[in-house]
């Protein structure tokens, strides 16, 4: 194939043949409990020098309890997949965290804007589509995707793409990198013990995300029972044998929402950005994160059970997350 | 108004006083076509002008959101930042997908428009939301292009939100997040891959409202009835083509104001953000900076 053009950017190994190889080898075929807390799936599941995807972001019906978990255990040298993420971004890199990038979009702010500048995390430019394609390759097996779009940017220079002549019509087309995460983190309002998954609402590549790591951690709402599941299986966002660990975590998102259970908490939501913009980081962490044996502690003496029922009566959307 | 510009003759009584930014997104919502399909950035200006159309101007226009959502009937107003994947944002929508949806559906060609936000523009429509300044060096850094790469790669017609600010119309973008006519010649996009008969349509600011010459450069058409057009070249580092006749749009009407103000965005999070006022007496509009 005649490559017309093609970016410079480090990117993660393409390894279709040694994702299969793992996936032979580590998951689980039998229907097996999974269910630990959330200090257990990160300190088993996420390492340093990991590629880290996680789904939806900090405000979004995203996985915050476990953003917070591996932000409180000091993880380090991840490489974090940034599409449609937001102040986690700000916030890992300021806990120290990151040392890579791959940016589809992430808020800015003085807690990375330093630590780009002083060299401590690089920044490879992609679109959130480009990453949550590469995703769908990793998921499918494919060792890259074409994609109609990303050619003639200058992120593409700074990516790992390249432009091609398409040898079925002869016209140019870019292709991406396949992306098989070392570790993807998802919350998802419910899941029985073996992982089966329910994600309601719209999201952004859960299904490709979990498909396409090597090890997958899931918090959920509510842990259901897998009748439930075998009641009404169109609702299974994510089959068992993609699934690591699953971690019981009420107010998973917080202070995000998450639709059908709790609006957003938005003071906290405000704090959060304030954080990053400051490069307080070090503060937020003293506050939310690093007093408390997880978050469940951190809900009880911090957040209190009467703005958790406020943030639970916020929420008056049913329609599509509740049967 | 002498020149097609798709702006449709503002709906009601012109209103007495008003911000800039409204005015932005009235002219927006008064280009929105009926019947079509638009790929919105997620909150902001966009967003508040395509409910606007749908409510008084177009209410066949349907929307899609990068998260997948389809067609919403959204419950107003939002949450700070709750404008994606949320319930309120995804409120009774016909279909809820992914962020690959989106992207599939744009690229089979469903997505008539696109509407986004920028930091920049240059003469060609190429746009900037990663960084400003020579990026790598002595940058500031944004927050990249987001879902906006694919809605102006893949959408048929882009329309794109700024202010009228100097440093934000420029010859050459920074950094080309997302594709316009990239270098102008003739087949650049289809050059770099991206498909046929897509790209930059529109731009709109506070001040003025912009096409693109057959030779696929930046023009100025129109401007708001409280600036001149010596006034908004003043405010392009890099001077626009300017159209052979410049129309005066019609300023916000008090029945647009009062759907965005008390319905869309009562907490007037995104319509009165960094915007001066505009008082009306007859037809004097004064800006009160």
């Amino acid at each position: 194939m005649h490559v017309l053009a093609e970016g410079h950017a480090d990117y993660l190994k393409v390894d279709p043949d040694g994702f299969r190889a793992w996936v032979r080898d580590h998951k689980e075929r039998a229907l097996v409990p999974k269910v630990m807390s959330a200090h257990d799936a990160v300190a088993r599941f996420v390492a340093d020098g990991d590629y880290f995807v996680f789904d939806c972001n900090y405000f979004q019906r995203g996985p915050s309890t476990l953003i917070r978990e591996v932000m409180r255990q000091g993880k380090r040298d991840l490489w974090l997949c940034g599409k449609f993420s937001y102040v986690d971004v700000g916030l890992m890199v300021g806990a120290g965290c990151v040392s890579k990038i791959d940016c589809g979009f992430f808020w800015p702010g003085a807690a990375v804007d330093v630590a780009i500048a002083d060299g401590r995390v690089k920044v490879y430019e992609y679109s959130n589509v480009v990453m949550t394609l590469r995703l769908q390759a990793g998921a499918m097996g494919l060792p890259f995707l074409p994609v109609r779009s990303f050619g003639g940017t200058d992120g593409f220079e700074y990516s790992g793409a390249k432009l091609v002549e398409d040898p079925f019509t002869g016209q140019p087309i870019t292709l991406v990198p396949a992306l098989n995460p070392d570790v993807a983190i998802i919350h998802a309002q419910q899941a029985d013990q073996y992982g089966n998954v329910r994600v309601f609402g719209t999201g952004i590549a859960h299904m490709e995300s979990a498909l396409a790591s090597k090890k997958v951690i899931i918090s959920a709402e509510e842990i259901i029972d897998t009748d439930e599941i075998r009641r009404d299986p169109g609702r299974t966002s994510i089959p068992y044998y993609a699934v690591d660990a699953v971690v019981h975590a009420p107010f998973g998102a917080w202070p995000g929402n998450c639709g059908g259970y709790y609006g957003s908490d938005t003071p906290a939501v405000i704090e959060t950005f304030a954080a990053i913009a400051r490069n307080a980081v070090g503060d937020y962490l003293a506050k939310y994160v690093t007093p408390f044996a997880d978050d469940a502690e951190m809900f009880d003496k911090l957040i209190g059970a009467e703005r958790l029922d406020k943030l639970r009566a916020a929420e008056t959307i049913s329609e599509g997350y509740r049967a | 108004m002498t020149l097609d510009l798709g702006i449709r003759p503002a709906a009601g009584t012109p209103a007495a006083s008003f911000n800039e930014r409204e005015m932005q997104i009235c002219v927006v919502a008064r280009m929105v076509e009926d019947a079509k399909t638009y790929w919105v950035a997620g909150g902001g200006g966009p967003m508040y002008a395509v409910l606007l159309a749908i409510r008084l101007y177009a209410p066949g226009a349907q929307y899609i959101t990068e998260d997948g959502v389809i067609a919403p009937e959204p419950m107003l107003p939002f949450e700070p930042v709750m404008t994606m994947v949320s319930s309120r944002a995804g409120y009774r929508a016909l279909a809820w997908g992914t962020m690959n949806t989106a992207g599939n559906h744009a690229q089979v060609g469903l997505m008539d428009y696109g509407l986004l936000n920028t930091l920049q523009v240059d003469q060609h429509g190429n746009i900037n939301s990663t960084a400003i300044g020579a990026y790598g060096e002595r940058s500031r850094r944004f927050g990249g292009p987001g879902g906006a790469d694919s809605i102006a790669a893949m959408c048929w017609r882009t329309v794109l939100m700024t202010d009228q600010e100097k440093r934000k119309f420029v010859e050459r973008v920074d950094f080309i997040s997302s594709p316009g006519f990239l270098d102008g010649s003739e087949g650049a996009r289809e050059r770099a891959g991206l498909p046929p008969s897509t790209g930059p349509y529109r731009v709109v600011t506070p001040w003025a409202a912009y096409d693109y010459t057959p030779d696929r450069k930046l023009r100025l058409v129109a401007v708001s009835p409280w600036v001149t057009v010596e006034q908004v070249l003043a405010e392009c580092e890099f001077p626009p083509v300017v159209a052979g006749t410049v129309a005066t749009m019609e300023g916000p009407t008090e029945e647009e104001l009062h759907i965005l103000r008390t319905e869309l965005d009562p907490r007037g999070q995104n319509t009165a953000e960094r915007s001066a006022w505009i008082v009306r007496e007859g037809d004097e509009y004064t800006r009160a900076g």
